[in-house]
């Protein structure tokens, strides 16, 4: 591979994991507030019909953006209200939302299948595309790219140098402790559940309008999935998931690329790679091993590593809160 | 109201056991508004369903072999629902049993069939376990999330059913023809399972009923059983109780797998006696590894309600096929329609617990009353 080519996988690594890093901000939004929508690959793919076919309808990529939040959010408002109101699982909820979401976008999208529609247009940054290796693999992209990194970085300020934000956390950590300082618990879970699930939506969308272009049944499956197990690699914070994301991106371009290079290989076992490796990076996360390499480093900066490298969820993840 | 609570107990016991068939009921009333979306006669569409699933022997037999899995997979799922751990792998799981069974029957092809079928089914119920024990030795030893690692597992299996498919198990036929259809070779006709009556119903049926006996017993008339939903009710409480946590994870996983791996297993031999794959998850397992969990839920995760749960559905699906065919409303019709069931159940099953908890109140209430009354007598 010469340099113009490694540039461009590079750019297209981040181009294809723009989608997962949005949809990871979201639900690390949702999972800090203390609730878990499982349902983010249905939702992924209703929000990737939905977007398409108003796009396609009304020609303008942004209004299927729209829509595609609005599903999003209803989707994530159902988990929410399911179990906040009516005290469901909301694991059970989600799950069941998964399929529907599976089955519905099938149904409602079988007219709009295979073919072509309105696509987001490619935008360079003026100027700083200019700059040589850099200028064209970080600002010779889509405007999604642009708006996942900055979406990341305004998460993570928000989640962490915010008052608000304080507050989200508070109901995700300590909803008895919030509580007590007056904090509206399950009206952060429900704001966080939904804006997280909009975040989904244009996720879904951004397949459909930018990556994976049109609609096909079933086009996005399994991404979703991906997208949680990355929220939890990623230890619930943006930058982390982030760079989950990527690596996710990576090994599928590898796969790839392993694919062209050895093709006696028998093409399943590249398509098992990605699944393979997400269990063994849950198992890596999962153990104390990280915490046993911790203690091997110089003690010194071991305080310091442990504040990066610790993965622990919110402590009030998926229960219910019941004012007293 | 008072007193009709407290006069009638009885009365409302048979009422909680029937509102999942209202509920039911409600959910195929918005379907027949639906219907008539599409332009089409609500009576007629569900006359044509109740006839595909009950109309005649034949129609009766098909709801039974739908239900078949269904309950397997419900089973499983309930002692993994019990032992606090999510089991959302079923379709793997069933996957690894169908191929397991299958090649133990492609090796020897020449054994008595007496011998060979039960040696099959052991090996899809194995093979299954195997494929849910791996998620449980994740979440008990590695504190890794079921519900995520059963979703990869689901994946790979998917892939490894590809792979095996289209190359190392591919029927020779298949491998001379262009078109290399990925299936296996049929199975000996010596390894049918046994018909019951003179339709496509088999033996499978049977040993899904027995299953869901013996699971009920296992769960609910043994220690190892009593410990696993002690495990799942609370973990902190079993753990000081001296059960070991990890162990019954793993081994409520392992169970619920291998019954997955069952009725992949009895799917093969009972219905399809060949593998086959059209490159997705559904084309072999139709779902039921999903449809297993729905099933469990609306049995209200005990495995004889999951008997008559599995039966409605099964129903449900045979008798939907039949309304598409006759209707000729668009197929996803009928998934849409599934859905409102499962919404329609589940939120019954919510309305069902508020009702109980006003019942109660009133009669804590009404007794509170009496002893009132008592003591200003004896005052």
């Amino acid at each position: 591979m010469d340099n113009s080519a490694l540039v461009l996988t590079l750019s297209s690594i981040l181009l294809a994991s723009t989608p997962l890093i949005i949809a990871v901000c979201g639900e690390i939004l949702t999972e800090r507030s203390g609730i878990v929508n499982l349902s983010l690959d249905g939702t992924m793919l209703m929000a990737a019909m939905t977007g398409f076919v108003i796009a396609f309808e009304s020609n303008n990529v942004w209004i299927g953006f729209l829509a595609a939040a609005l599903v999003g959010s209803f989707f994530a408002f159902i988990v929410a209200f399911g179990s906040i109101r009516l005290r469901q699982s909301q694991f059970a909820i989600g799950f069941v939302l998964t399929l529907l979401g599976d089955d519905l976008s099938a149904f409602l999208g079988q007219n709009y299948t295979r073919i072509p529609g309105p696509v987001v247009k490619h935008y360079a940054i003026p100027i700083l595309k200019d700059i040589p290796i850099i200028g064209p693999i970080f600002f010779d992209q889509d405007p999604l790219v642009y708006f996942a990194f900055i979406l990341v970085g305004v998460t993570s300020f928000w989640l962490f140098r915010t008052q608000p934000g304080l507050r989200l956390r508070s109901a995700g950590e300590r909803p008895e402790a919030g509580f007590a300082r007056g904090v509206n618990i399950n009206l952060q879970r429900y704001l966080y559940t939904v804006i997280g699930g909009a975040l989904v939506g244009i996720a879904g969308a951004s397949y459909s309008l930018n990556i994976k272009i049109g609609w096909a049944e079933g086009s996005t499956r399994g991404f979703g999935w991906i997208a949680l197990a990355i929220v939890i690699f990623g230890g619930w914070s943006p930058v982390r998931g982030m760079l989950g994301a990527l690596l996710f991106g990576a090994t599928k371009a590898l796969a790839t690329y392993l694919q062209r290079t050895y093709p006696e290989v028998s093409v399943v076992a590249f398509n098992a790679i990605p699944w393979v490796l997400m269990i063994l990076v849950l198992l890596l996360v999962g153990s104390d091993f990280t915490e046993r390499m911790i203690l091997i480093a110089p003690k010194s900066i071991q305080r310091p590593l442990q504040r990066i490298l610790r993965i622990a969820p919110p402590a009030a993840l998926g229960s219910s809160f019941i004012e007293d | 109201m008072q007193s009709f609570f407290s006069e009638h107990p009885r009365v409302w016991r048979i009422f909680d056991i029937l509102l999942p068939f209202l509920a039911t009921l409600a959910a195929l009333g918005v379907g027949a508004v639906m219907l008539m979306i599409f332009d089409a006669n609500p009576i007629v569409a569900y006359g044509a369903m109740l006839d595909g699933a009950f109309g005649s022997t034949n129609a009766l037999a098909d709801t039974l072999v739908k239900a078949t899995p269904l309950l397997l997979v419900a089973l499983g799922i309930c002692i993994a629902f019990r032992g606090g751990v999510i089991n959302i792998g079923g379709e793997g799981q069933l996957i690894l049993g169908a191929l397991a069974s299958t090649v133990v029957g492609l090796l020897n092809p020449d054994m008595p069939g007496w011998q060979l079928i039960p040696l099959a089914l052991l090996a899809g119920f194995i093979a299954g376990g195997f494929w849910g024990a791996i998620p449980g030795l994740l979440k008990a030893y590695f504190n890794v999330s079921e519900i995520l690692s059963t979703i990869m597992m689901n994946a790979i299996a998917v892939q490894g059913m590809n792979y095996l498919l289209r190359e190392p198990l591919i029927d020779p036929v298949q491998l001379e023809a262009a078109s290399r259809i990925p299936q296996t070779a049929r199975l000996s006709a010596a390894f049918d399972l046994p018909r019951l009556v003179p339709t496509r119903l088999h033996l499978g049926t049977g040993l899904a009923i027995i299953a869901a006996i013996l699971v009920f017993i296992f769960l609910w008339r043994t220690v190892v059983g009593y410990r696993i939903r002690a495990v799942g009710l609370s973990p902190d409480a079993s753990r000081y109780a001296g059960v070991s946590v990890p162990k019954h994870i793993v081994l409520s996983m392992l169970l619920s797998g291998a019954l997955c791996g069952l009725a992949g297993a009895i799917q093969i031999y009972g219905l399809h006696h060949r593998m086959f794959t059209d490159g997705s998850a559904t084309g072999f397992t139709g779902s039921a590894g999903f449809n297993g969990i729905v099933v469990a839920l609306f049995g209200q995760l005990h495995p004889l309600g999951a008997i008559p749960a599995s039966f409605l559905f099964g129903a449900l699906l045979v008798g939907a096929n039949k309304l598409q065919r006759v209707m000729q409303v668009p197929s996803s019709f009928i998934v849409a329609l599934n859905g409102l069931v499962v919404v329609f159940v589940v939120s019954a099953d919510y309305w069902r617990r508020r009702l109980a908890r006003r019942r109660e109140a009133e009669m804590v209430g009404e007794m509170t009353a009496q002893t009132e009354a008592e003591v200003e007598v004896v005052s």
